[in-house]
């Protein structure tokens, strides 16, 4: 069985870099599974079981943290020694502080009801494409090494997440629950 | 020991040389058997030809125990000894039992334990898993009668929500006939291998579970031979009896101008709803009569009807979609479960929301057993050429509470088991030695409305300022669903841990209901946590400020005590009065003003400290 080692991208014996192959992560996800999952351990030890349960989660857990773009960002940061939770004033420009609210307020300014969807479904589209835009970024950051402007990125990433998950929660609220 | 039989390479098995297995859908309502013997997988019928066992059995005082369609009918007549929805009290404990409106007419035994709930009935006293094991029981004589001799095992489904004690006790069923379980395998998995989606390499899939009285959706990603369960939702109030009350209402309405119909004739009603809805499934449209009323019903009438009932399992689609974060065009195939998707105004619904027909060609009932019957050839080793692995998820989040009731999530609903997370939590108040360490689940944001699964103290903290102990809380949980959490405080390792067994865990009711809940309450809750975290920090910076003062008081002159207790004061009548802005600026101006007190004291403790004076003495 292979050992849990530091680096995630080491983990699923793939190269460092932000532009992640996921399917290829989820490949190598896969593989490791079926070596790791207790399922796939019956009739061993209690230590044996034991390690194929920190194996497996281990695994889920590095999974998780590579394929969310977000937390991915986040990782390759602290791997380069940057406190990815650290947020400098300078890291946000006001032009990105502006862009937020109005957005925000096209958000709130929406029917309560079922009617918003298409309108949140556009909002969405625009949120969507903008951290397109910004993963390009932060792809292009990190393959130059130039953290400092990674990190920049990182946190204008962070604020349009949060504005997704926002768009998400309104959908919710609208959903008949 | 048993010798390993090794086939001549390249020549498949002949049916003669395979081992007896068989699949079972062990149902709320109804129950099937499938055999991969005679070379396809066959749902087996009974000597009448029916394939659907209702998973009802009728106990009589010195006679075998009846199961199926004749304990159906004396559900009537003798319904003290005839319990139907045994599924529903698996893993269940007594009290929770006792409480549940479908099982008020029998009698539980009082001498029972907590743990076991049973029902006493003419022939004796009879739990869960006595009941259960009479209605593998009777599959089971249908397998013999087909194949002839004994059953080397079987595969056995639940549903994905099922908790490890109601999968323990469905196994100790098996085990009770003396039946051996190859596996239990989760319902939306069993059905999508019935369609063969495990030999393809790859896509999401989607299972949408219409039954009598429940509602289930699964999204199983696929991929070479691993299935990930991304993520489930579903209703376990809302099923085809809805649609039969339905239209039973919409014709009492026709019938009856003004006087209400008897509880005799709204009996009839149902039943006459019911098969008009059927007639419905195969012909445009049905002429009605009832008593002396006359009258038709089309499709497109019925559909407006049922509308509201559609639209609801529509949205719990689209919600297990955004939990996964998938978009409908990712979705490669839909698979229908459960009588009540024979509905063509289901269907349509289904397909025009996905944008794709969905998989349609295995009967709805017998779906979940064929993919079982599948299975259990594979795992007989009849079918050595593909065996899967599934990746299950939790299906609700896991937290601990954290002052004022709130609860810090820890593990997220739908994140893929085994898992372990750890989180860092700190002491609240000076010179605090211990910590309650309380475990619940749900998705709200108050204790109160989550369900509490455990609690347990860490002792033994070194005395410290609030806010200084580190402790660490891991949560993991296994591959069963099973939860274990560990605290330790980080300076001293010290330890503490508790093995979350749920015994008489969630079932999908509690599940749904808490995630239903959930939503409804999300802004309210968001709100009151907002002021909730407003008022506590407010409290901790006025306990610290106090307590500070106490100590090194005399690092203050009479100005700055003044100065302090104003703010003090003025914030105390925030917490008990004000809003959240007014508490949080009154907060931030007490926290200014308090900064300067705060750095001479930690400039002086520092010295203590080099001088090795622990900080606990300084006072004395």
């Amino acid at each position: 069985m292979q050992s849990i080692k530091k680096n995630l991208f080491e983990f699923f014996g793939l190269s460092e870099s932000y532009d992640l192959d996921i399917e290829k992560l989820s490949e190598r996800y896969h593989e490791l599974q079926k070596d790791f999952h207790p399922d796939k351990n019956f009739s061993e030890t209690e230590a044996e079981k034991m390690r194929s349960v920190q194996l497996s989660s281990f695994a889920n857990e590095a999974y998780e943290t590579l394929r969310s773009p977000l937390k991915r960002a986040a990782y390759i940061l602290t791997i380069r020694g940057y406190d990815a939770e650290l947020v400098d004033q300078s890291d946000l420009g006001m032009d990105l502080l502006i862009e937020q609210m109005r957005l925000r307020e096209t958000l709130e300014d929406l029917p309560k009801d079922e009617s918003a969807f298409p309108d949140l479904e556009k909002l969405k589209k625009e949120v969507k494409e903008k951290l397109r835009a910004k993963q390009s970024n932060f792809a292009s950051d990190a393959l130059e090494e130039n953290f400092v402007n990674a990190k920049k990125t990182f946190h204008e990433l962070q604020f349009l997440y949060k504005l997704m998950h926002e768009i998400e929660e309104n959908e919710e609220l609208r959903l008949d629950y | 020991m048993a010798l390993l039989k090794i086939l001549e390479p390249g020549k498949r098995q002949s049916a003669i040389n395979t081992k007896p297995a068989v699949g079972i859908d062990l149902g709320t309502t109804n129950s099937l058997i499938s055999s991969g013997y005679r070379g396809n997988i066959e749902v087996l019928a009974d000597a009448s030809g029916q394939f659907l066992l209702p998973s009802v059995v009728r106990y009589g005082k010195g006679v075998q125990p009846i199961v199926g369609e004749m304990a159906k009918e004396a559900a009537i007549s003798d319904p003290q000894n005839t319990v139907s929805s045994i599924k529903r009290l698996l893993g269940r404990g007594k009290s929770e039992v006792e409480k549940m409106p479908q099982f008020e007419q029998y009698t539980f035994d009082a001498s029972r334990d907590e743990g076991t709930p049973a029902i006493i009935t003419e022939a004796g006293v009879k739990d869960p898993i006595q009941v259960s094991a009479d209605i593998l029981s009777e599959l089971l004589s249908r397998a013999h009668d087909y194949i002839g001799e004994d059953i080397e095992g079987a595969v056995i489904t639940v549903p994905a929500y099922f908790n490890d004690a109601q999968r323990q006790q469905t196994k100790e069923a098996a085990n009770l006939i003396g039946l051996p379980v190859f596996r239990l395998l989760n319902e939306p998995t069993a059905a999508a291998v019935a369609y063969g989606l495990d030999n393809k390499e790859e896509g999401n899939v989607i299972v949408y579970d219409l039954g009598g009285g429940t509602f289930d959706v699964s999204l199983l990603c696929l991929k070479k031979g691993v299935f990930e369960v991304l993520a489930t939702g579903g209703d376990t109030a809302l099923g085809g009896d809805d649609f039969d009350y339905i239209l039973s209402d919409w014709i009492a309405k026709q019938v009856y101008s003004d006087e209400n119909p008897t509880l005799e004739e709204r009996g009839r009603l149902i039943a006459y709803a019911n098969s008009v809805k059927h007639h419905l499934s195969l012909h445009e449209s049905a002429d009605l009569e009832f008593n002396n009323w006359r009258g038709s019903l089309n499709r497109k009438e019925f559909l407006e009807m049922c509308e509201p009932l559609i639209k609801k399992t529509i949205n719990t689609c689209r919600r297990v979609l955004r939990d996964a974060s998938l978009s409908v065009e990712q979705i490669d195939n839909i698979v229908m479960v459960g009588g009540s998707t024979r509905m063509p105004i289901v269907r349509q619904a289904v397909e025009s929301y996905f944008g794709r027909a969905p998989l349609a060609a295995i009967d709805p009932d017998k779906v979940v057993a064929m993919g079982a019957g599948i299975q259990a050839e594979v795992l007989a080793g009849n079918k050595s050429d593909n065996d899967f692995l599934l990746l299950d998820v939790n299906p609700l989040s896991l937290g601990i509470e954290t002052m004022g009731e709130l609860v810090e999530k820890i593990i997220p609903r739908n994140t893929t088991i085994p898992v372990a997370k750890a989180q860092e939590f700190t002491t609240f108040k000076d010179g605090q030695t211990s910590m309650i360490i309380h475990v619940v689940q749900g998705e709200r944001e108050l204790v109160s409305d989550c369900r509490s699964l455990a609690r347990f103290e860490l002792g033994g903290i070194p005395k410290m300022v609030a806010g200084a102990a580190k402790i660490r809380v891991t949560f993991q949980v296994d591959a069963d669903g099973l939860l274990s959490v560990v605290a330790q405080e980080l300076s001293t390792l010290k330890m503490s841990e508790i093995q979350v067994k749920p015994s008489f865990g969630l079932d999908a009711k509690a599940i749904e209901e808490m995630l239903r809940s959930s939503h409804q309450n999300a802004e309210l809750d968001m709100g009151l946590r907002a002021m909730k975290e407003a008022q506590i920090e407010a409290r901790q910076l006025i306990d610290a400020i106090n307590s500070a003062r106490e100590i090194d008081g005399d690092l203050l002159d009479e100005v700055g005590h003044n100065h302090l207790d104003n703010l003090v004061h003025e914030l105390s009548e925030n917490i008990s009065s004000g809003t959240i802005e007014e508490i949080r600026e009154a907060t931030e101006r007490l926290n200014r003003v308090s900064s300067d007190f705060a750095a001479s004291r930690m400039d002086l403790h520092i010295g203590h400290a080099l001088k090795g004076e622990a900080i606990d003495n300084i006072d004395r």
